[in-house]
């Protein structure tokens, strides 16, 4: 297991070096580097300080190097200031990854509360019309994008109850009851799209483990049909399920940037499409290499999490 | 000898054409969902191309002084803050969105196939150098991946669309990589290495039929999130920009501005970004049941 979790670590390394070259690459094919159009918005400024500037953010020298710093400012857990708001990077980062980190937690919850049970009874009562209102209700999920669903959201909770996004972020140690109030909804949001794939995952699983010979055994046994479905079959069915939850990591950090921006949440998602927007390199490459990286471990927790669930895997 | 192969072959490969039309229209027949989304699907297609004809205004004259006028039977989507009417932008705005779903899924498909093939049948250092690519970009969250690239292209329609494109590429040409090593385990393979035929003509004709049908299982239900990740893109400034209609950018420009005053504004694009994903995830979830058994559930 050690070994395995080892060589999987490993493995790891290239892979995100590759990314990590990717994407200083591709922040170097801008047309006209940054500070020229970083500049370009300020005004006149002279060639003499401009030439300044490059040297100050070490755009003066060979890619090699300017590639070379970066991973180690990155290794260092250092990775610069940004060129537009001129804040470290690390402290931007360390206000807005708790956030994002909530969020996703949060709607994560929400939508395997959702999923499984939901799953279970479309499985458990096959065509039956409580089965056929939970396929809808996944197959919107699937369809209705997040950021239209927030607008949504956000429109008739306004017309109706006259209720708008509260402003000014609150954390949780601060006031639990406010924080709660501004992440329910946008992680409700989240959820809900997330729960549909998994919900369909749920479904298909359970009606194929129910029909193995050990849950039959199991209701010979005349076990209570709550147990059966529980313990017996719901086991054995969610080795997919946890694949598809997986699966939808990227999904989740992806849908975090819009509903961020939706309901103005001074999250990671918000800080990596306004870095975008403003040609902010230093904190767009480190903001994709840091997501690039949690989904690379967490991708690793999940194949982990297999041998715990079902005990005939065993990793070496 | 290779002619007796090449005629074993030709009638082998001739019923496969014929059994995949006629396993989807079995599958059609079967599932109601699956013939109502591929009706949605020749709507949206029809809307698309027939937008002059079935558009009532133009979609970017201005009347200022109807201005968010609620829906009605002149209307019956009601106007925008400029006073354009909402339906002809919804129907022009099925252009775009197919427009870019189509090419981007075909460019991404197409070159991950090509990747695909060339992995799965070279296999040992080149596919081993391409796969890690791959999972490199695969690392990357797509709608992340495709922010970056627009930034840097400068975004519009295209870019956007190469984005996307982008985006596809390793998921398909891992799936194509798979379903050409089953191919290759074939006995037909075997033998048509045995007689000598160049790598080529193996690949073209002996295992790219194989591959097709998960290809376009994919692409199906790519093409659904293809429209999702533009819509996504215009949706956060970085994708169409305006004044072309395109659904995200209704949504976003428009519609969040004077959701309370004109909810119509928020309800019509994203209704039809919705259908039109829901259109294709259903029809791929059919042509799924049709051609691929090993996926098949009952």
């Amino acid at each position: 297991m050690q070994k395995y979790v080892m060589r999987r670590l490993l493995l790891a390394i290239p892979v995100l070096l590759l990314s990590s070259l990717i994407v200083f690459a591709l922040m170097r094919v801008m047309p006209g580097d940054a500070l020229t159009a970083l500049m370009g918005e300020s005004g006149n400024v002279g060639e003499r300080e401009l030439a300044k500037l490059r040297k100050d953010l070490g755009l003066d020298r060979p890619y090699y190097q300017q590639y070379g710093l970066w991973l180690w400012q990155m290794v260092s857990l250092n990775p610069g200031h940004s060129i537009f708001t001129n804040e470290p990077i690390a402290v931007s980062l360390k206000k807005a990854v708790p956030l994002t980190l909530e969020l996703a937690a949060l709607a994560m919850v929400i939508g395997i509360v959702i999923a499984v049970p939901v799953g279970v009874i479309s499985a458990t009562r096959q065509d039956s019309a409580s089965d056929y209102v939970g396929r809808v209700v996944a197959v919107s999920g699937l369809s209705f994008p997040e950021f239209w669903l927030g607008t949504l959201v956000i429109t008739f909770a306004a017309i109706w109850f006259h209720w708008i996004p509260p402003i000014g972020y609150v954390s949780f140690w601060e006031s639990p009851w406010r924080n709660l109030q501004q992440f329910l909804i946008p992680a409700a949001v989240l959820g809900f799209r997330l729960s549909a794939a998994t919900m369909r995952m749920t479904r298909s699983t359970v009606l194929e483990v129910l029909r193995e010979d050990y849950v039959r055994t199991a209701w010979a046994k005349g076990l209570e049909g709550r147990i059966v479905v529980y313990k017996h079959a719901l086991k054995n069915a969610l080795i997919p399920v946890v694949t598809i939850i997986g699966g939808q990591l990227g999904v989740l950090l992806a849908g975090t940037v819009v509903v961020e921006t939706i309901f103005a949440l001074p999250g990671m998602g918000r800080l990596t499409v306004e870095a975008i927007l403003f040609r902010d390199y230093p904190v767009v490459q480190t903001n994709v290499m840091l997501v690039a990286a949690t989904l690379v471990t967490l991708n690793l927790v999940v194949d982990l999490t297999y041998a715990w669930l079902d005990p005939r895997i065993r990793y070496s | 000898m290779a002619t007796v192969t090449e005629r074993v072959v030709s009638i082998e490969e001739a019923p496969v054409v014929i059994s995949r039309t006629r396993a989807l229209l079995a599958a059609l027949r079967r599932k109601p969902l699956g013939a109502a989304s591929a009706a949605l699907l020749v709507l949206i297609v029809f809307t698309a191309i027939f937008a002059e004809v079935l558009a009532p205004y133009d979609p970017l004259a201005t009347r200022p002084e109807i201005r968010l006028a609620a829906p009605s039977w002149e209307h019956p989507f009601g106007t925008d803050d400029i006073g354009r009417d909402v339906l002809s932008r919804v129907i022009y705005g099925a252009r775009i969105s197919l427009w870019v779903g189509l090419l981007a899924v075909g460019i991404g498909t197409a070159a991950g196939m090509i990747i695909g093939l060339l992995c799965g049948y070279c296999e040992g250092r080149v596919d081993l150098i391409f796969q890690r690519v791959m999972d490199a970009v695969q690392a990357i969250p797509g709608l992340l991946l495709a922010l970056a690239i627009v930034s840097v292209l400068r975004p519009n329609t295209t870019n956007a669309m190469l984005a996307i494109a982008i985006v596809i590429i390793p998921g398909n040409s891992r799936i194509v990589r798979g379903a050409v090593m089953s191919a290759k385990q074939n006995r037909y393979v075997e033998a048509a290495q045995a007689i000598g035929c160049r790598h080529p003509r193996i690949i073209l004709s002996h295992i790219l039929p194989n591959v097709t049908a998960p290809i376009l299982v994919i692409a199906s239900i790519w093409l659904g999130n293809a429209i999702l990740i533009e819509a996504t893109l215009s949706f956060l400034g970085v994708g169409t920009q305006p004044p072309t209609p395109s659904w995200g950018l209704m949504l976003s420009s428009t519609g969040r501005a004077f959701m309370e005053q004109a909810p119509w504004l928020a309800i019509f694009p994203g209704l039809a970004i919705s259908l039109a994903v829901l259109g294709f995830n259903l029809f791929g979830d059919t042509l799924r049941d049709a051609w691929d058994p090993k996926l098949r559930r009952n």
